[in-house]
């Protein structure tokens, strides 16, 4: 009796040490990860250690086996997208050489000012970029196709910009606000397209990109009503500034050496991702929803309202997407600059598409494709590559890494051969 | 009286040429869809075909060798779709968006490499819109006669192909395998024809039939290649397609619709009938696309196995 109660205490007792452990390797990854995207390079030692912890907790108390299947289990999903990224650059460069310029002179300017020089501008490129990826990537699991985002991008970004003008509030309750109601004005957007594809059918590809095109030229109206002058400034037009109040907290406010522009709207993207993972994997809707999106009949049957879940796909994906436009608005510019084909829909399909639709995987693959275009940007000013190079590298990326059948023609070919080769 | 001095023959005039693009590329994604692969890749294929019509028509001074150059790419690129779709069991809409997200990054790469910047081509120096010419007799035709046979190369190239791909799809054995792709795949494959090779066949068909969309954009209505000049055409074909019932005829009635209000809202905007923002009148095209997919969709319907894969597993011989 007593050995047996020592027993349940000892193991209680490693039970709490191994919470305490995962507590703090999750402080660790967490703290890595604001200074790491705050821009400064100390969160990746933090973020570095986080993650050893992690892997030596489970080392400690599960064993050598665990510790190996959960290395694998990662690694097994990262191995076809490095396996698109690494053709990709090999794409590229022989692009570059074909047409004359030098590959290994771009690329080093491509990876130094894109993950290093100007880490910087690649958060601010991604940030947008998690929430559209995010918006496609949820309407997605849902079997939609939600491809005017850039529409619910810039409703966002222009219901963020009047309320920022309207709302005269104490800072943190105008932002929580201007979320609130922003994405619910751009989830209305999605209204119209939602009731159609439920009632008549109508493909969601078609009505919310003619939505998009109309709210894009919906914004330059919305400019010069909140002074945008077309008679004083040449385009891009651009509204007034908005109220510090309803600007969201910049970096350099705890992170003296980070850069001025850079914003913590790229934590409210991460945070909306996990949001949106929970969602998934951990709610009745999230399971309605992915059940709709893998086969409408056997979810009919099972009693889960097909046009309900759709509904709410859509709309959700409308509040996520519109979150970019008002992150953009509040956090870095401050103003509402007539801004036509921004490419926020596009690259949010993209991203979304790279990581498979997995709402944390599309956190990673925004900051890849911010950095590739940072880095792109100071590729040109440094060397003589053009900039659009890394649009065609990114395009081959995506291909290489969506068309996953590749990988099991290659697969097939090489066990063919080894099957000959025995015989 | 304002209000009907723009309702004249020269409003039906645009209406044509406007509609043109819209009709190739709907007449495209007829075929295509027809044979069971939905197509969303028009809009890139359409920036493509336009690309290199307009960088042939410069460097060979020939805008009819542009024509030819601008729809064999359209053609090409559409392979990639064939590629991935068919063969590599890529989903339809998945690999039509990628396709386009790609072909904006190709032109605007090629746009520095063949003329030193990007946004606008150079001037080309000779374009289609120089080859109107009158139908003898029919263009004499009040109010028809004007607007249908007054017209320049591609326009009538697309009223031609109009009525081919009507009586192809119908009467020929191609067209009832196309057709057959698209209803009952398994079918045709039990008689004996390569269902794979129907629906390449009906792709590279939509490839070059945008591809001459992008073509006319950029040498024939206009003298010069521009980013983004595709501007939805290849969305609102698609549209054009649905709401004409997977039909030849039908995409072009709809796409002469879809035409109509883009000349309307430009007559708007240069009338100024009414005292709004010009940009109330730019957005009325893409509103009407969305009243008629919304209206029309249910009296149609696409084919059976429109956008399924097709997967057969062959025993290894």
């Amino acid at each position: 009796m007593t050995g047996n109660k020592t027993g349940t205490k000892v193991r209680s007792e490693r039970e709490h040490m191994k919470k305490a452990l995962d507590l703090i390797s999750v402080l660790l990854l967490a703290a890595g990860a604001v200074y790491y995207l705050g821009g400064s390079f100390s969160g990746l030692a933090a973020l570095s250690s986080g993650a050893a912890l992690y892997l030596f907790n489970i080392y400690y108390f599960q064993g050598k086996e665990k510790t190996l299947s959960a290395v694998k289990k990662y690694l097994s999903r990262l191995i076809v997208p490095l396996i698109g990224i690494a053709a990709a650059v090999v794409s590229g460069a022989v692009i570059m050489l074909l047409t004359g310029y030098d590959p290994i002179e771009s690329y080093t300017a491509l990876f130094y000012g894109g993950f290093v020089k100007n880490w910087y501008v690649a958060v601010l490129n991604a940030t947008p970029l998690i929430f559209t990826g995010l918006s496609i990537a949820f309407a997605f699991k849902a079997g939609l196709f939600n491809i005017g985002a850039e529409g619910q991008y810039y409703i966002g970004a222009m219901a963020g910009a009047w309320l920022g003008f309207k709302l005269e509030l104490p800072p943190l309750i105008a932002i929580i606000l201007v979320y609130a109601a922003g994405s619910f004005l751009a989830s209305l957007w999605n209204f119209i397209p939602a009731l159609l594809k439920v009632k008549t059918g109508a493909h969601e590809v078609i009505t919310t990109m003619m939505f998009a095109h109309i709210a894009r030229y919906l914004s330059p109206i919305f400019i010069r009503a909140f002074g945008g002058d077309p008679a004083t400034s040449t385009h891009p037009y651009v509204t007034w500034e908005l109220p510090e109040s309803s600007w969201l907290l910049s970096f350099k406010s705890f992170i003296p050496d980070a850069n001025y522009r850079l914003h913590t709207g790229i934590l409210i993207a991460v945070a909306a991702a996990f949001f949106v993972s929970y969602v998934l994997e951990n709610t009745k809707t999230g399971f309605e929803i992915k059940a709709v999106g893998f086969n409408k009949e056997a979810a009919r049957v099972q009693g889960i309202s097909v046009g309900k879940n759709i509904f709410i796909a859509m709309m959700f994906a409308g509040a996520l997407a519109g979150m970019a436009g008002i992150t953009q608005v509040l956090g870095l510019d401050h103003k509402l600059f007539e801004n036509l084909q921004a490419g926020y829909g596009w690259n949010g399909i993209s991203v979304a598409l790279l990581a498979s639709n997995n709402p944390v995987g599309v956190i990673f693959t925004s900051l890849l494709w911010g950095a590739l275009d940072a880095g792109g940007q100071y590729m040109a000013r440094t060397t003589h590559t053009p900039n659009s190079i890394v649009e065609i590298i990114k395009g081959i990326m995506l291909f290489l890494i969506v068309a996953k059948y590749i990988y099991i023609y290659a697969a097939r070919l090489i066990k063919k051969k080894k099957g000959g080769g025995s015989v | 009286m304002s209000f009907l001095m723009f309702l004249n023959t020269d409003l039906l005039v645009a209406t044509v040429r406007l509609s043109t693009p819209i009709t190739l590329a709907a007449l495209g994604a007829t075929v295509c869809e027809r044979a069971g692969v939905v197509n969303i890749a028009m809009e890139g294929i359409m920036i493509i075909g336009a690309f290199f019509a307009a960088v042939t028509a410069f460097y060979t001074g020939n805008p009819w060798l542009g024509l030819a150059s601008g729809v064999l790419a359209g053609g090409i690129y559409s392979l990639i779709h064939a590629a991935a779709a068919i063969s590599l069991h890529l989903d339809h809409v998945v690999s039509g968006a990628v396709l386009n997200i790609l072909a904006f990054g190709i032109t605007r790469y090629l746009m520095v490499l063949f003329f030193g910047h990007p946004g606008t081509s150079d001037a080309i120096p000779s374009f289609l819109g120089d080859y109107q010419f009158a139908v003898p007799l029919l263009s004499k035709i009040p109010v028809l006669g004007p607007v249908f046979f007054n017209q320049t190369p591609i326009i009538y190239i697309s009223f031609i192909l109009v009525i081919f791909l009507a009586w192809f799809l119908k009467h020929t054995r191609t067209g009832l395998h196309i057709r057959a792709a698209g209803e009952h795949p398994l079918a045709l494959e039990t008689i004996g024809v390569s269902v794979y090779k129907i629906k390449y066949l009906a792709v590279f068909i939509s490839g070059l039939a945008s591809g001459l969309a992008g073509a006319y954009l950029s040498i024939e209505n206009n003298v010069s290649f521009t980013e983004g000049m595709t501007n939805g055409k290849g969305f609102i074909a698609l549209a054009a397609m649905i709401s004409g019932g997977w039909s030849a005829a039908g995409s072009f009635l709809s796409a002469l619709f879809f035409g109509f209000a883009d000349a309307l809202q430009i007559r708007f905007q240069v009338f100024r009938i009414f005292h709004v923002p010009e940009e109330l009148f730019i957005i009325f095209p893409y509103a009407a696309t969305i009243i008629a997919v919304a209206g029309f969709v249910r009296r149609s319907r696409p084919p059976k196995a429109d956008g399924v894969d097709f997967i057969i597993e062959k025993e290894n011989e």
